[in-house]
């Protein structure tokens, strides 16, 4: 029965008006690629191909912080936990570079960079759910212990031999406009488009979905059926560690392929306004995602035209969205109830 | 046994304690006249970063006629004073503080110790202390000598420049210069440049910002980038370097030194000759005559390295030319911070 009233209650967006926008809203911008295709092919491919590009480290942030809220806790150390990795990656692979094929270092880097995500991740959770101390001072703790670690041990003059590559996807990657936006991507960018559906598809449609939700929503409920409340949130906040990793890894192996103090620059935070935006479901952070990486390669591509529009403006161009998000369009934003609780059973 | 042993400690102690004495009556004592003290203090960060501050310590080292130079490197902002203060209690001669962070607490220590010659690396000097010489910089010609070099380097007629941010006037200066430059190459190049959209706090930390708008420039047929703007200018330089036929330009040092990501394209960089400058002002101060106020340094391209044969003669002769009637006031930029 529990798990019935669970599932209903947190499928706000299946209401029929929600539903209707959404796809009015998807059909608008269809068309409008459409055109500004036809006006303009090369620069509305390389601003589309911008828009992944920016949205990947961003929607890796969000899902972290959304397995971490949905099972009650909340991580504002995503940022934390993105630059210790982009700093761990980036480190093993320097260090093995030298002494092994190319490939399998950039291999090993990004698998210690997940792991180092995750092994920060066991350790705000064992501040808030072992410790229960106060969780905004827990991820307080990581974004500072993180920013003071990576600049003490920052070697200046560092770097890797190489970057994870871009590899178009065969016959895909020769569609107009969809192959080289899509189909023509580095690892982790494929990789964070397919983590969005399997967590989609395992916080909706799996028993570990459901843990995760009921022990968010209502602990005590799922306490009394014999679901661990410290255990699920425990593995939880590890898996999702792993994927503020796995973004981290992405920042130094694939994208810029050195590490710089501070590099993440907010992303983490950002990431957290995306899971908000998408209320707190994988589809719609990626597409709240994809809104933040549209609107900074956009902004590039109006000073690229010689339009001088202040970049403040367009940089807060997606708070502003977010804020009308917030404030009711398409239904409410609602944050699963238990959050920040630390639970105590009785 | 154990007893010579203890006797032996007790001798070495003062045998040590004697040569200690000894040293501590310093042949090359600051305080006196006839020895001639220079103390650099860093801005945050290392004396061997391959930036500003190597760059201004190498001028302190090769200055002529200093019987003894030291630095200190700062390692918090609220150190500047502090710093500066341990140089100034020890009598040093000239004090050269680096960084335009360090501008308030130079002002205030050289009126704390006026007999005391300060100079402050990229210190912009609203009014003239009489102990104190700015050593800044014309940014916009060296990026009008990168912007030259980039228009006829260019084969697809594109070209792009990926900066900090606008609320930082040499930045300013380095895109106008560029843009400049270039069209005087070619009037009717594309020129697509971009700023950082955020604040003063992340626009030259971002380096995964610069490299996804190099790569969106790149992708646009920009064949040569100029990358200004710290972090998030190398982010877009070592976006280059991994794409095919396309040159990178850097910006206020030999990135060549500090950014080996870039190797793959980095064809020069637009300096500001930060050490020849400091070497000048010691030279000056040493002859009594600090020039109180504003002094401009010198700036230039950064050598060609790997791609020394990729740039034909005609471009070099073309440059150095540039350079001269730039040096000579005989060519505009075309930057213009009043107007």
């Amino acid at each position: 029965m529990t798990s019935t009233t669970v599932t209903t209650a947190e499928k706000p967006s299946s209401r029929i008006s929600g539903r209707t926008i959404l796809i009015a809203l998807l059909v608008a911008i269809g068309i409008a690629i459409v055109y500004y295709y036809i006006v303009d092919p090369t620069a509305t491919t390389s601003v589309l191909a911008g828009t992944i590009r920016q949205a990947t480290p961003l929607i890796l942030g969000a899902l972290c912080g959304l397995i971490g809220e949905r099972s009650g806790i909340i991580n504002i150390g995503i940022e934390g936990q993105m630059l210790m990795a982009a700093f761990v990656a980036f480190m093993v692979n320097v260090a093995l570079g030298p002494i092994m094929p190319l490939g399998l270092a950039l291999f090993l880097g990004v698998v210690s960079g997940i792991l180092v995500g995750a092994l920060m991740g066991g350790f705000l959770a064992w501040m808030s759910v072992t410790l229960k101390l106060d969780q905004i001072i827990g991820g307080t703790v990581i974004n500072i212990l993180a920013l003071g670690l990576t600049s003490y041990f920052y070697v200046i003059g560092l770097t890797t031999r190489g970057k994870l590559p871009t590899f178009a996807l065969g016959p895909l990657a020769d569609i107009p406009l969809i192959g080289p936006v899509l189909f023509n991507r580095s690892p982790i960018q494929y990789l964070a488009i397919i983590l969005v559906f399997v967590v989609q598809f395992a916080l909706f449609r799996t028993v570990w979905g459901l843990r995760t939700r009921s022990v968010g929503e209502h602990p005590s409920a799922a306490d009394t059926v014999g679901i661990s409340v410290k255990m699920t949130r425990y593995m939880n906040v590890i898996i999702a560690g792993c994927f503020a990793g796995l973004a981290g890894a992405y920042l130094t192996l694939e994208s810029v392929g050195t590490f710089e103090r501070g590099m993440t620059n907010g992303r983490g935070f950002i990431a957290l306004a995306v899971m908000i935006f998408g209320r707190w479901t994988p589809l719609g952070s990626w597409g709240a995602a994809l809104l933040f990486g549209f609107a900074t390669a956009l902004k590039t591509q109006l000073d690229f035209m010689g339009l001088n529009v202040p970049p403040q403006l367009t940089g807060s161009m997606p708070y502003i969205l977010t804020i009308v998000v917030l404030a009711g369009f398409a239904g409410r934003a609602r944050p699963p109830a238990a959050v920040g609780q630390p639970y105590e059973s009785e | 046994m154990f007893k010579r042993i203890s006797l032996l400690m007790v001798i070495l102690a003062l045998v040590s304690l004697v040569l200690a004495a000894c040293n501590s009556s310093d042949p090359e004592d600051c305080s006196s006249d006839e020895v001639f003290c220079v103390g650099l203090v860093t801005d945050v960060g290392e004396v061997d970063d391959k930036s500003f501050n190597q760059s201004a310590w190498e001028g302190v080292q090769g200055a002529e006629g200093v019987d003894k130079v030291e630095f200190i490197e700062t390692g918090d902002a609220k150190d500047y004073g502090a710093n500066i203060a341990l140089f100034a209690e020890d009598g040093y001669d000239v004090i050269v503080t680096v960084g335009f962070a360090m501008g308030e607490a130079t002002a205030e220590a050289a009126a704390t110790y006026p007999d005391i010659d300060f100079i402050g690396v990229d210190q912009f000097q609203g009014e003239a202390i009489d102990n104190v010489a700015g050593l800044i910089f014309n940014e916009d010609k060296a990026g009008f000598l990168a912007g030259a070099l980039a228009a006829m380097l260019s084969e697809t007629g594109t070209i792009g420049a990926v900066l900090g941010t606008d609320l930082v006037p040499p930045v300013v200066a380095f895109k106008e210069g560029y843009e400049g430059g270039a069209r005087y190459i070619n009037p009717d190049i594309n020129l697509i440049s971009t700023y950082h959209p955020g604040g003063m706090d992340v626009a030259f930390t971002d380096p995964e910002w610069g490299a996804s708008t190099a790569k969106q420039a790149l992708d646009q047929g920009a064949d040569v980038i100029f990358g200004a703007g710290g972090k998030t200018g190398n982010g877009a330089l070592g976006e280059v370097a991994g794409a095919e036929g396309a040159y990178c330009i850097g910006v206020d040092t030999d990135q060549w030194e500090t950014a080996p990501e870039a190797h793959g394209c980095l064809v020069s960089s637009a300096m500001k000759l930060i050490t020849p400058g400091v070497q000048a002002l010691i030279a000056a101060s040493k002859a009594g005559e600090l020039p109180a106020g504003n002094y401009i340094g010198d700036v230039g391209l950064a050598s060609f390295h790997d791609f020394d044969s990729e740039v034909s003669q005609e471009i070099k002769d073309t440059l150095s030319d540039l350079e001269q009637q730039l040096a000579a006031g005989t060519l505009e930029t075309g930057y213009n911070p009043g107007g």
